[in-house]
Protein backbone atom coordinates (compact mmCIF):
# COMPACT_ATOMS: atom_id res chain seq x y z
CA UNK A 1 0.00 0.00 0.00
CA UNK A 2 1.38 3.53 -0.19
CA UNK A 3 1.38 6.00 2.11
CA UNK A 4 -1.16 7.11 4.79
CA UNK A 5 -3.37 10.21 4.40
CA UNK A 6 -4.74 12.56 6.94
CA UNK A 7 -8.06 13.90 6.97
CA UNK A 8 -6.57 17.11 6.37
CA UNK A 9 -4.55 16.29 3.36
CA UNK A 10 -8.29 16.70 1.69
CA UNK A 11 -8.10 20.04 2.40
CA UNK A 12 -4.44 19.89 0.17
CA UNK A 13 -6.09 19.78 -3.23
CA UNK A 14 -3.39 16.90 -3.74
CA UNK A 15 -5.24 16.08 -6.87
CA UNK A 16 -5.98 17.19 -10.09
CA UNK A 17 -8.96 18.14 -9.63
CA UNK A 18 -10.35 20.89 -6.28
CA UNK A 19 -12.74 18.57 -4.56
CA UNK A 20 -14.52 22.17 -3.40
CA UNK A 21 -14.86 21.29 0.02
CA UNK A 22 -14.62 23.71 3.03
CA UNK A 23 -14.29 22.13 6.58
CA UNK A 24 -17.43 23.39 8.97
CA UNK A 25 -16.85 21.87 12.65
CA UNK A 26 -14.54 19.26 14.25
CA UNK A 27 -11.18 21.24 13.43
CA UNK A 28 -9.24 19.65 16.06
CA UNK A 29 -9.90 16.22 14.41
CA UNK A 30 -8.55 16.63 11.18
CA UNK A 31 -5.18 14.95 11.75
CA UNK A 32 -7.06 11.55 12.15
CA UNK A 33 -5.34 9.36 9.61
CA UNK A 34 -7.39 7.42 7.43
CA UNK A 35 -7.54 3.42 6.88
CA UNK A 36 -10.45 2.57 5.58
CA UNK A 37 -10.32 4.22 2.09
CA UNK A 38 -14.40 3.37 1.52
CA UNK A 39 -17.23 5.26 2.00
CA UNK A 40 -20.63 5.20 3.71
CA UNK A 41 -24.27 6.47 3.25
CA UNK A 42 -25.13 6.91 6.58
CA UNK A 43 -29.31 7.37 5.16
CA UNK A 44 -30.48 3.95 8.00
CA UNK A 45 -28.07 4.97 10.77
CA UNK A 46 -29.67 7.89 10.93
CA UNK A 47 -33.11 6.54 10.95
CA UNK A 48 -32.26 4.42 13.58
CA UNK A 49 -30.78 1.35 11.89
CA UNK A 50 -27.22 0.93 13.54
CA UNK A 51 -26.24 -2.50 12.18
CA UNK A 52 -23.38 -2.91 10.26
CA UNK A 53 -22.87 0.99 10.75
CA UNK A 54 -19.44 1.59 9.07
CA UNK A 55 -18.87 4.38 11.65
CA UNK A 56 -14.81 3.92 10.26
CA UNK A 57 -15.12 5.02 6.66
CA UNK A 58 -16.43 8.23 5.47
CA UNK A 59 -19.88 9.27 6.10
CA UNK A 60 -21.41 11.19 2.75
CA UNK A 61 -24.73 13.28 3.46
CA UNK A 62 -26.93 13.56 0.38
CA UNK A 63 -29.77 15.45 -0.17
CA UNK A 64 -31.49 12.72 1.08
CA UNK A 65 -29.70 12.57 4.50
CA UNK A 66 -30.12 16.49 4.61
CA UNK A 67 -33.72 16.20 4.40
CA UNK A 68 -33.96 13.50 6.64
CA UNK A 69 -32.42 15.66 9.16
CA UNK A 70 -34.49 18.73 8.56
CA UNK A 71 -37.78 17.48 9.19
CA UNK A 72 -36.91 15.86 12.77
CA UNK A 73 -38.05 17.64 15.62
CA UNK A 74 -35.11 19.32 18.12
CA UNK A 75 -35.81 16.14 20.48
CA UNK A 76 -35.50 13.66 17.57
CA UNK A 77 -32.48 15.35 16.45
CA UNK A 78 -30.76 14.82 19.63
CA UNK A 79 -31.64 11.20 20.13
CA UNK A 80 -30.41 10.68 16.32
CA UNK A 81 -27.50 12.84 16.37
CA UNK A 82 -26.33 11.46 19.92
CA UNK A 83 -26.30 7.79 18.78
CA UNK A 84 -24.99 8.50 15.56
CA UNK A 85 -21.68 10.39 17.52
CA UNK A 86 -21.25 7.70 20.03
CA UNK A 87 -19.57 5.25 17.56
CA UNK A 88 -16.17 6.85 16.90
CA UNK A 89 -17.50 8.94 13.59
CA UNK A 90 -14.17 9.63 11.43
CA UNK A 91 -15.56 12.21 9.27
CA UNK A 92 -18.65 13.56 7.37
CA UNK A 93 -19.39 14.87 4.50
CA UNK A 94 -22.12 17.05 3.47
CA UNK A 95 -22.80 17.64 -0.99
CA UNK A 96 -24.89 20.06 -2.34
CA UNK A 97 -23.98 22.96 -0.18
CA UNK A 98 -26.64 21.22 2.43
CA UNK A 99 -24.86 22.44 5.94
CA UNK A 100 -26.08 20.56 8.74
CA UNK A 101 -27.85 22.46 11.90
CA UNK A 102 -26.84 23.95 14.85
CA UNK A 103 -26.97 20.34 17.22
CA UNK A 104 -25.24 18.66 14.94
CA UNK A 105 -22.23 21.03 14.52
CA UNK A 106 -22.14 21.20 18.24
CA UNK A 107 -22.51 17.37 18.80
CA UNK A 108 -19.25 17.19 15.91
CA UNK A 109 -17.29 19.83 17.89
CA UNK A 110 -17.65 18.16 21.02
CA UNK A 111 -16.68 14.58 19.69
CA UNK A 112 -13.88 16.26 16.87
CA UNK A 113 -15.28 14.63 14.53
CA UNK A 114 -14.22 16.78 11.04
CA UNK A 115 -17.90 18.03 9.21
CA UNK A 116 -17.14 19.28 4.96
CA UNK A 117 -19.43 20.91 2.95
CA UNK A 118 -18.90 20.30 -0.74
CA UNK A 119 -20.77 21.93 -3.74
CA UNK A 120 -20.76 19.19 -5.81
CA UNK A 121 -23.46 16.76 -6.02
CA UNK A 122 -22.97 13.60 -4.24
CA UNK A 123 -22.80 11.61 -7.84
CA UNK A 124 -19.75 13.82 -9.24
CA UNK A 125 -18.30 14.18 -5.59
CA UNK A 126 -17.86 10.33 -5.04
CA UNK A 127 -16.07 9.74 -7.97
CA UNK A 128 -13.74 12.88 -7.38
CA UNK A 129 -13.60 11.58 -4.20
CA UNK A 130 -12.95 8.28 -4.70
CA UNK A 131 -10.47 8.53 -7.80
CA UNK A 132 -8.30 10.65 -5.63
CA UNK A 133 -8.43 8.35 -2.50
CA UNK A 134 -7.19 5.60 -5.19
CA UNK A 135 -3.98 7.41 -6.43
CA UNK A 136 -3.01 8.96 -2.71
CA UNK A 137 -2.98 4.87 -1.70
CA UNK A 138 -1.49 3.32 -5.16
CA UNK A 139 1.50 1.66 -5.03
CA UNK A 140 4.45 4.02 -5.27
CA UNK A 141 8.12 3.84 -5.68
CA UNK A 142 10.93 6.32 -6.15
CA UNK A 143 13.33 5.14 -9.11
CA UNK A 144 16.89 7.40 -9.72
CA UNK A 145 15.97 8.60 -13.10
CA UNK A 146 15.28 11.69 -14.87
CA UNK A 147 11.47 11.84 -15.95
CA UNK A 148 11.10 14.31 -19.40
CA UNK A 149 8.04 14.80 -21.58
CA UNK A 150 9.12 14.75 -25.50
CA UNK A 151 6.99 15.00 -27.97
CA UNK A 152 3.86 14.21 -25.77
CA UNK A 153 5.48 10.77 -24.84
CA UNK A 154 6.73 10.71 -20.94
CA UNK A 155 10.32 9.33 -20.88
CA UNK A 156 12.09 7.70 -17.83
CA UNK A 157 15.90 8.23 -18.37
CA UNK A 158 17.68 5.66 -16.54
CA UNK A 159 21.38 5.02 -15.75
CA UNK A 160 24.54 5.23 -13.66
CA UNK A 161 25.17 8.62 -11.60
CA UNK A 162 27.37 10.71 -14.10
CA UNK A 163 26.36 9.26 -17.44
CA UNK A 164 24.52 12.15 -18.48
CA UNK A 165 21.07 12.14 -17.86
CA UNK A 166 20.68 15.20 -16.40
CA UNK A 167 22.85 16.63 -19.58
CA UNK A 168 20.75 14.82 -21.79
CA UNK A 169 17.34 16.41 -20.13
CA UNK A 170 18.90 19.53 -20.27
CA UNK A 171 19.01 19.69 -24.23
CA UNK A 172 16.04 18.18 -24.58
CA UNK A 173 14.46 21.15 -22.24
CA UNK A 174 16.81 23.74 -24.44
CA UNK A 175 14.84 22.06 -27.22
CA UNK A 176 11.39 22.45 -26.04
CA UNK A 177 10.40 19.72 -24.26
CA UNK A 178 9.63 19.51 -20.62
CA UNK A 179 11.29 18.53 -17.12
CA UNK A 180 9.71 16.75 -15.01
CA UNK A 181 11.61 15.16 -12.36
CA UNK A 182 15.33 14.98 -11.94
CA UNK A 183 17.47 12.72 -10.43
CA UNK A 184 14.39 11.30 -8.17
CA UNK A 185 11.19 10.72 -9.43
CA UNK A 186 7.96 9.40 -7.66
CA UNK A 187 6.33 6.76 -9.79
CA UNK A 188 2.87 5.72 -8.52
CA UNK A 189 0.38 2.91 -10.14
CA UNK A 190 -2.66 4.99 -10.56
CA UNK A 191 -4.46 2.22 -12.35
CA UNK A 192 -3.60 -0.95 -13.82
CA UNK A 193 -2.54 0.92 -16.66
CA UNK A 194 -1.17 3.95 -16.18
CA UNK A 195 1.96 4.95 -14.13
CA UNK A 196 2.16 8.58 -13.15
CA UNK A 197 5.43 9.68 -12.59
CA UNK A 198 6.24 13.25 -10.46
CA UNK A 199 8.72 14.74 -9.03
CA UNK A 200 9.93 15.42 -5.05
CA UNK A 201 7.93 18.77 -3.90
CA UNK A 202 11.11 20.18 -2.67
CA UNK A 203 13.43 19.28 -5.64
CA UNK A 204 10.73 20.76 -8.13
CA UNK A 205 12.04 21.36 -11.32
CA UNK A 206 16.02 21.77 -10.10
CA UNK A 207 18.36 19.83 -11.76
CA UNK A 208 22.19 19.66 -11.32
CA UNK A 209 24.16 19.80 -13.90
CA UNK A 210 28.01 18.98 -13.43
CA UNK A 211 29.80 22.38 -13.28
CA UNK A 212 27.17 24.64 -12.76
CA UNK A 213 25.42 23.33 -9.80
CA UNK A 214 21.93 23.37 -9.01
CA UNK A 215 19.45 25.27 -11.38
CA UNK A 216 15.98 26.13 -11.54
CA UNK A 217 14.75 25.23 -14.74
CA UNK A 218 11.20 26.85 -14.23
CA UNK A 219 13.38 30.20 -13.71
CA UNK A 220 15.93 29.81 -16.45
CA UNK A 221 13.55 28.30 -19.60
CA UNK A 222 10.08 29.75 -18.29
CA UNK A 223 7.11 27.82 -17.51
CA UNK A 224 6.68 26.31 -20.46
CA UNK A 225 9.73 24.05 -20.31
CA UNK A 226 8.12 21.94 -16.84
CA UNK A 227 5.47 19.87 -16.13
CA UNK A 228 4.73 18.66 -12.83
CA UNK A 229 3.48 15.17 -13.36
CA UNK A 230 3.40 13.05 -16.03
CA UNK A 231 2.66 9.78 -17.60
CA UNK A 232 5.57 7.05 -17.72
CA UNK A 233 5.17 5.69 -21.10
CA UNK A 234 8.81 4.64 -22.36
CA UNK A 235 12.20 3.93 -20.17
CA UNK A 236 15.31 4.54 -21.88
CA UNK A 237 18.16 3.33 -20.27
CA UNK A 238 21.93 5.24 -20.91
CA UNK A 239 25.16 2.99 -20.69
CA UNK A 240 28.44 3.21 -21.31
CA UNK A 241 28.98 1.71 -24.96
CA UNK A 242 30.57 -1.66 -24.47
CA UNK A 243 31.69 -3.27 -27.13
CA UNK A 244 31.18 -6.77 -25.63
CA UNK A 245 27.88 -6.33 -25.78
CA UNK A 246 24.93 -6.73 -28.25
CA UNK A 247 22.42 -3.40 -28.72
CA UNK A 248 19.07 -3.92 -30.45
CA UNK A 249 19.68 -3.13 -34.37
CA UNK A 250 16.44 -4.11 -35.55
CA UNK A 251 14.04 -3.06 -33.02
CA UNK A 252 11.38 -5.79 -34.14
CA UNK A 253 10.82 -7.10 -30.70
CA UNK A 254 9.58 -4.23 -27.97
CA UNK A 255 11.14 -4.40 -25.13
CA UNK A 256 9.63 -4.17 -21.19
CA UNK A 257 10.73 -2.92 -18.01
CA UNK A 258 8.65 -3.58 -15.12
CA UNK A 259 7.76 -0.64 -12.78
CA UNK A 260 5.12 -1.93 -9.78
CA UNK A 261 4.48 -4.98 -11.86
CA UNK A 262 3.49 -2.92 -14.81
CA UNK A 263 5.14 -3.69 -18.29
CA UNK A 264 6.73 -0.33 -19.79
CA UNK A 265 8.30 -0.58 -23.21
CA UNK A 266 12.27 -0.33 -23.13
CA UNK A 267 15.08 1.14 -24.73
CA UNK A 268 19.22 0.76 -23.76
CA UNK A 269 20.60 4.01 -25.48
CA UNK A 270 24.85 2.98 -25.77
CA UNK A 271 26.31 6.21 -24.83
CA UNK A 272 29.73 7.57 -26.60
CA UNK A 273 31.17 10.23 -27.79
CA UNK A 274 29.57 11.38 -30.82
CA UNK A 275 26.57 10.36 -30.23
CA UNK A 276 23.69 13.14 -30.11
CA UNK A 277 21.68 11.23 -27.16
CA UNK A 278 19.24 14.16 -26.89
CA UNK A 279 18.70 13.22 -30.59
CA UNK A 280 17.85 9.81 -30.13
CA UNK A 281 15.68 10.13 -27.74
CA UNK A 282 13.25 12.50 -29.70
CA UNK A 283 13.12 10.00 -32.40
CA UNK A 284 12.44 7.14 -29.94
CA UNK A 285 9.61 9.17 -28.53
CA UNK A 286 8.69 10.17 -31.94
CA UNK A 287 8.52 6.36 -32.58
CA UNK A 288 6.50 5.71 -29.50
CA UNK A 289 3.91 7.66 -31.03
CA UNK A 290 3.97 5.41 -34.17
CA UNK A 291 4.22 2.21 -32.28
CA UNK A 292 1.07 3.87 -30.21
CA UNK A 293 -1.18 4.39 -33.99
CA UNK A 294 0.14 0.98 -34.35
CA UNK A 295 2.84 1.57 -37.03
CA UNK A 296 6.21 -0.42 -36.24
CA UNK A 297 8.83 0.79 -38.93
CA UNK A 298 11.15 -2.32 -38.88
CA UNK A 299 8.32 -4.47 -38.97
CA UNK A 300 7.22 -3.02 -41.96
CA UNK A 301 10.07 -2.80 -43.40
CA UNK A 302 10.54 -6.58 -43.15
CA UNK A 303 6.97 -7.00 -44.50
CA UNK A 304 8.35 -5.11 -47.92
CA UNK A 305 11.51 -7.01 -47.96
CA UNK A 306 9.97 -10.49 -47.32
CA UNK A 307 7.22 -9.47 -50.28
CA UNK A 308 10.45 -8.16 -52.00
CA UNK A 309 11.96 -11.57 -51.94
CA UNK A 310 8.76 -13.60 -52.63
CA UNK A 311 8.23 -11.60 -56.13
CA UNK A 312 11.53 -12.00 -57.12
CA UNK A 313 11.80 -15.59 -56.51
CA UNK A 314 8.19 -15.79 -58.31
CA UNK A 315 10.00 -13.84 -61.14
CA UNK A 316 12.78 -15.64 -61.72
CA UNK A 317 11.74 -19.04 -61.04
CA UNK B 1 26.82 -5.50 0.49
CA UNK B 2 27.58 -3.32 3.44
CA UNK B 3 23.86 -1.34 5.72
CA UNK B 4 24.46 0.64 8.41
CA UNK B 5 21.86 2.56 10.51
CA UNK B 6 22.67 5.74 11.53
CA UNK B 7 20.63 8.89 13.02
CA UNK B 8 21.03 12.62 11.95
CA UNK B 9 22.07 14.76 14.63
CA UNK B 10 22.52 17.72 13.45
CA UNK B 11 20.43 20.67 13.93
CA UNK B 12 20.62 21.71 10.43
CA UNK B 13 19.89 18.71 8.71
CA UNK B 14 21.24 17.38 5.37
CA UNK B 15 21.29 21.13 3.55
CA UNK B 16 23.19 21.75 0.14
CA UNK B 17 26.47 21.98 1.89
CA UNK B 18 26.42 18.75 3.71
CA UNK B 19 25.02 16.72 0.89
CA UNK B 20 27.84 17.64 -0.96
CA UNK B 21 30.07 16.59 1.37
CA UNK B 22 28.51 13.26 1.13
CA UNK B 23 28.43 13.14 -2.38
CA UNK B 24 31.70 14.22 -3.18
CA UNK B 25 32.96 11.37 -0.67
CA UNK B 26 30.24 8.18 -2.20
CA UNK B 27 31.86 9.32 -5.45
CA UNK B 28 35.48 8.51 -4.47
CA UNK B 29 34.34 4.76 -4.38
CA UNK B 30 33.40 2.84 -7.60
CA UNK B 31 30.57 1.04 -5.61
CA UNK B 32 26.90 1.83 -5.65
CA UNK B 33 26.11 3.97 -2.46
CA UNK B 34 22.44 4.50 -1.25
CA UNK B 35 20.77 6.35 1.61
CA UNK B 36 17.46 5.01 2.63
CA UNK B 37 14.77 6.73 4.49
CA UNK B 38 11.59 4.61 5.24
CA UNK B 39 10.87 3.15 1.95
CA UNK B 40 12.74 5.99 -0.18
CA UNK B 41 15.97 4.72 -1.31
CA UNK B 42 18.42 8.11 -2.87
CA UNK B 43 21.46 7.44 -4.99
CA UNK B 44 23.78 9.27 -2.62
CA UNK B 45 25.95 9.99 -5.81
CA UNK B 46 23.41 12.62 -7.04
CA UNK B 47 23.20 16.03 -4.96
CA UNK B 48 19.39 15.93 -5.83
CA UNK B 49 18.62 12.62 -5.02
CA UNK B 50 20.14 13.37 -1.26
CA UNK B 51 18.59 16.73 -0.73
CA UNK B 52 15.37 15.28 -2.15
CA UNK B 53 15.36 12.86 0.95
CA UNK B 54 14.63 15.61 3.20
CA UNK B 55 17.38 14.64 6.00
CA UNK B 56 15.95 17.03 9.26
CA UNK B 57 17.74 16.35 12.58
CA UNK B 58 16.38 13.18 14.20
CA UNK B 59 15.74 11.34 10.66
CA UNK B 60 16.96 7.62 10.89
CA UNK B 61 18.97 6.44 7.50
CA UNK B 62 20.61 3.62 6.28
CA UNK B 63 23.71 3.75 4.62
CA UNK B 64 23.77 0.92 1.85
CA UNK B 65 26.78 0.28 -0.34
CA UNK B 66 27.67 -2.69 -2.63
CA UNK B 67 30.61 -3.79 -4.26
CA UNK B 68 34.34 -2.69 -4.16
CA UNK B 69 34.89 -0.15 -0.90
CA UNK B 70 31.65 -0.83 0.56
CA UNK B 71 33.15 -0.88 4.43
CA UNK B 72 34.81 2.18 3.98
CA UNK B 73 32.26 3.86 2.19
CA UNK B 74 29.63 3.34 5.11
CA UNK B 75 32.48 3.99 7.47
CA UNK B 76 32.80 7.26 6.02
CA UNK B 77 29.92 8.14 5.33
CA UNK B 78 28.60 6.98 9.22
CA UNK B 79 31.39 8.87 10.94
CA UNK B 80 30.41 11.97 8.71
CA UNK B 81 26.79 11.88 9.79
CA UNK B 82 28.00 11.17 13.50
CA UNK B 83 30.35 13.79 13.83
CA UNK B 84 27.45 16.22 12.83
CA UNK B 85 29.79 16.77 9.50
CA UNK B 86 31.96 18.84 11.04
CA UNK B 87 35.61 17.51 10.00
CA UNK B 88 35.84 17.29 6.38
CA UNK B 89 36.53 14.18 4.96
CA UNK B 90 38.72 11.50 6.49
Amino acid sequence: MGQKIRISDFLKNTGRVDLRIRLIAGSAGVGREIENVEINRPGLTLAGFYDFFAYDRIQIFGLGEAAYMKQLSDEEKNTAYGKFFSYDVLCCIFTHDEEPDRLFIDYANNKNVPVFVTSRSTTRFVSIFTHLLDEVFSQSVTLHGTLVAVYGIGILILGKSGVGKSETALELIERGHRLVADDMVEVKKIDESLLMGSGSPILRHHMEIRGLGIINVRDIFGIGSVRNRKRVELVALLEEWDSAKEYDRLGMEEQMYSILDLDVPFLTIPVRPGRNIPIIIETAALNQRLKKMGIYSARELDEKIQNWIRSEKELNG
Amino acid sequence: MVERTVTVQSDAGVHARPAMMMVREAMKYPCKVSLIKGDIEADCKSIMSVLGLAIVSGTKLVIRADGEGENEVVGVLAGMIESNFVMESV
